[in-house]
């Protein structure tokens, strides 16, 4: 007879000491480029930048005339041939099918109505690329969405997408909030946007379409904008206890690493002490990077 | 003893019939659903962050791996997404292929839909019957792009190939054969007692409801909305073809079934059509290898086999990345509506509310 196999408890071998290979702090993944400029959509923005590049452009053609004179004055006092005149320099033409559609003035009936209609509170509106924008001011969002469902010449009885944009970069708002309108009767789409700062809380769109109740759930869970007078307002798509809000342009994409492990049950520490130990054999960081 | 209080019970998220993760919690009184809440999130990987750290051609993939049933439609979506941000025409015989390869998509999206949700409340039958048909159509994907599911089957732009030779006379073998097989499953559904029992009058939206919760596609159709993207805001080469809006007014799982099913008749119409119109020259527009974007915003909708997909796009002045990078996935929205139908109604009849949402998770959380 052979003696029973009696299986031995593995011994768990001391973990090496840091730092971990594998540094989360340290990766690249994890570094963050912020965006330096404020990609914002607006006629009056692209009117401002079209005018100072035609304004460049043009001091630029006088300083190369004024050079050319007294480049002409020099030869001809040392006695030299005279310099050949400039040519006005023509914007390169790419040979494509590219053809950027710029902001346009609005000459649509709808965006002239909202702002006949709203007055003060319509801050901008303007067309690009075959649709309507119409850019109100941030408490006057719900005013509108009322005004574009039940107005009778507006109509627009869905709302079909709602989202938000992180522009750090810019002063005097943090986020703008996009509200797609569709009108299924007369076949029209049109665009609300505000412009809303860290922190401030819009009014929720649920009291005029009910569809945005997931919607701005999501904008809570992605981008950190509370919505006042909202039936739920809780994350969505991440769990409950989640850190930051992965959509802001200052998280990066990898995420802030591995989540610290809770250990409700593990009331000795023992489990806790395993996995640190193992995964500090497999190079992994289990525990939170400490803030710089 | 009995006891009268409420019972909470989950379902999922790991339940066959929730197509994916998808967790319900759900208060019953008896058999009757009092309160309904669906919990997302399971399948969450952070597809609008990753598309925004990549360039505009790359995003394609991600758009695959959103629906995976049907990665044409969200492709076609995208692809034109990004056309209307650049102002790329696109060639009219790629608009053509688009549009055929898309309808193709729709009909195996509904072969999907009708398969499991025939065998989610009981039918096992109709579930081999379309996946055969299915498989005819993956097959064509795999000729045009390698690929069966995740096609990534269009540039921006246009296409990176034509079609392969010998496309043409399987497509046509196809639609030669696809009516009856329509009439098959037919036979085996909609005269048969068991599943009208199981559909007729269960899980009820109504076009005022739908329209509140912002419901498109074959659900919002089946309650007397005759709301088509195709037809309202047309795109690809639609315009040019000859098709019906089906629709219907009963608002019930089993109107929804006759929408789809009418609907796939209207597919294979415009796929005829698309073959036999079919416009020679170039299926690829003149683009140059890196797309900077000036300062623009684009939103985007097309009509998926579920609804109404959508993309925003925001592109930063000399940057080959997008900005933002947002999604409406037609199956987020239509699931809000799951309270609204499975409410008041039997805890066997969620099931058939889930189907007949027609979702997939991958999509829902992104």
């Amino acid at each position: 007879m052979t003696d029973p196999i009696i299986p031995q408890a593995p011994e768990v071998p001391e973990a090496p000491a840091g730092p971990y290979v594998y540094d989360y702090a340290a990766s690249p993944q994890r570094q963050v480029v912020m965006p330096k400029t404020v990609p914002l959509p607006s006629y009056r923005t692209y009117q401002a930048e079209v005018k100072a590049a035609a304004e460049a452009d043009e001091a630029k053609w006088k300083k190369m005339q004024a050079d050319y004179e007294t480049a002409k004055a020099k030869a001809e006092a040392e006695g030299k041939d005279a310099p050949k005149p400039p040519v006005r320099p023509v914007p390169r033409k790419d040979d494509n099918d590219v053809k950027i559609p710029w902001p346009q003035e609005a000459k649509d009936a709808d965006l002239l109505l909202l702002q006949a209609a709203l007055g003060d509170k319509v801050e901008e509106i303007f067309e690009q690329a075959g649709e309507l924008t119409c850019q109100v001011a941030k408490d006057a969002i719900l005013e509108a969405l009322h005004l574009c469902r039940d107005h009778a010449d507006l109509k627009y009885e869905m709302l079909a997408d709602q989202s938000a944009t992180h522009y750090p970069a810019a002063a005097g708002f943090a986020f703008s909030v996009v509200y797609h309108l569709t009108s299924i009767s007369r076949r029209k789409r049109l665009r609300l946007r505000i412009l809303v700062p860290e922190g401030f809380v819009p009014e929720s769109a649920c009291a005029v379409y009910p569809s945005a109740n997931w919607m701005e759930r999501e904008i809570f869970d992605m981008l950190g904008i509370g919505f006042a007078n909202h039936p739920d307002m809780t994350r969505i798509l991440c769990p409950d206890d989640w850190e930051g809000h992965a959509l802001r342009k200052d998280y990066p994409v990898v995420g802030w690493g591995q989540r610290d492990v809770a250990f409700r049950e593990d009331r000795g520490g023992m489990i806790e002490r395993i996995a640190l130990q193992k995964a500090g054999q497999l190079g992994i960081n289990l525990k939170q990077p400490k803030a710089e | 003893m009995f006891k009268n209080e409420e019972m909470e019970i989950n379902l999922g998220p790991q339940h066959p019939s929730t197509h994916g993760v998808l967790r319900v919690k759900l208060r019953l009184d008896g058999e009757t659903i009092t309160h309904c809440k669906p919990v997302i999130g399971y399948l969450h990987r952070g597809v609008e962050k990753i598309c925004e750290n990549q360039s505009f051609f790359q995003g394609q993939v991600w758009t695959d791996r959103m629906d995976y049933c049907s990665a044409v439609a969200n492709n076609l979506g995208w692809a034109e997404a990004n056309e209307k941000l650049f102002g790329i025409t696109v060639p009219r015989r790629a608009q053509y292929i688009r549009t055929l390869l898309n309808e193709f998509n729709r009909l195996a999206s509904h072969l999907i839909w009708l398969a499991t949700h025939a065998l989610d409340i009981g039918a096992m039958t109709v579930f081999l019957y379309a996946f055969r048909e299915r498989e005819d159509i993956l097959d064509m994907n795999e000729a045009f792009c390698g690929s069966r599911l995740t096609t990534t089957a269009f540039r921006i732009g246009g296409l990176r190939e034509d079609l392969p030779p010998g496309f043409e006379k399987m497509a046509r073998k196809f639609l030669a054969k696809f009516p009856t097989c329509l009439e098959e499953y037919e036979n085996l559904l909609s005269e048969n007692r068991i599943w009208k029992k199981r559909t007729v009058g269960v899980a009820l939206l109504s076009a005022d409801d739908a329209i509140a919760l912002g419901v498109t596609g074959p659900v919002l159709r089946a309650a007397g909305v005759p709301y088509d993207i195709r037809k309202a805001f047309p795109y690809a080469a639609y315009s040019e073809m000859d098709f019906e809006v089906p629709t219907q007014t009963a608002a019930d799982t089993y109107a929804r079934y006759l929408v789809r099913m009418a609907e796939m008749r209207q597919s294979a119409r415009i796929i005829q059509q698309c073959l036999d119109g079919l416009p020679e020259g170039p299926v690829m527009a003149k683009i140059p290898k890196i797309l900077k974007a000036e300062v623009n915003e684009v939103y985007h909708a097309t009509e998926a086999p579920k609804g109404e997909i959508g993309y925003y796009l925001v592109g930063e002045k000399g940057s080959a990345n997008p900005y933002r990078f947002h999604v409406r996935a037609p199956g987020f929205i239509n699931l809000q509506s799951l309270p609204k139908m499975a409410e008041g109604g039997l805890i066997a009849d969620i099931v058939a509310a889930i189907g007949t949402l027609d979702i997939v998770l991958g999509e829902i959380d992104r």
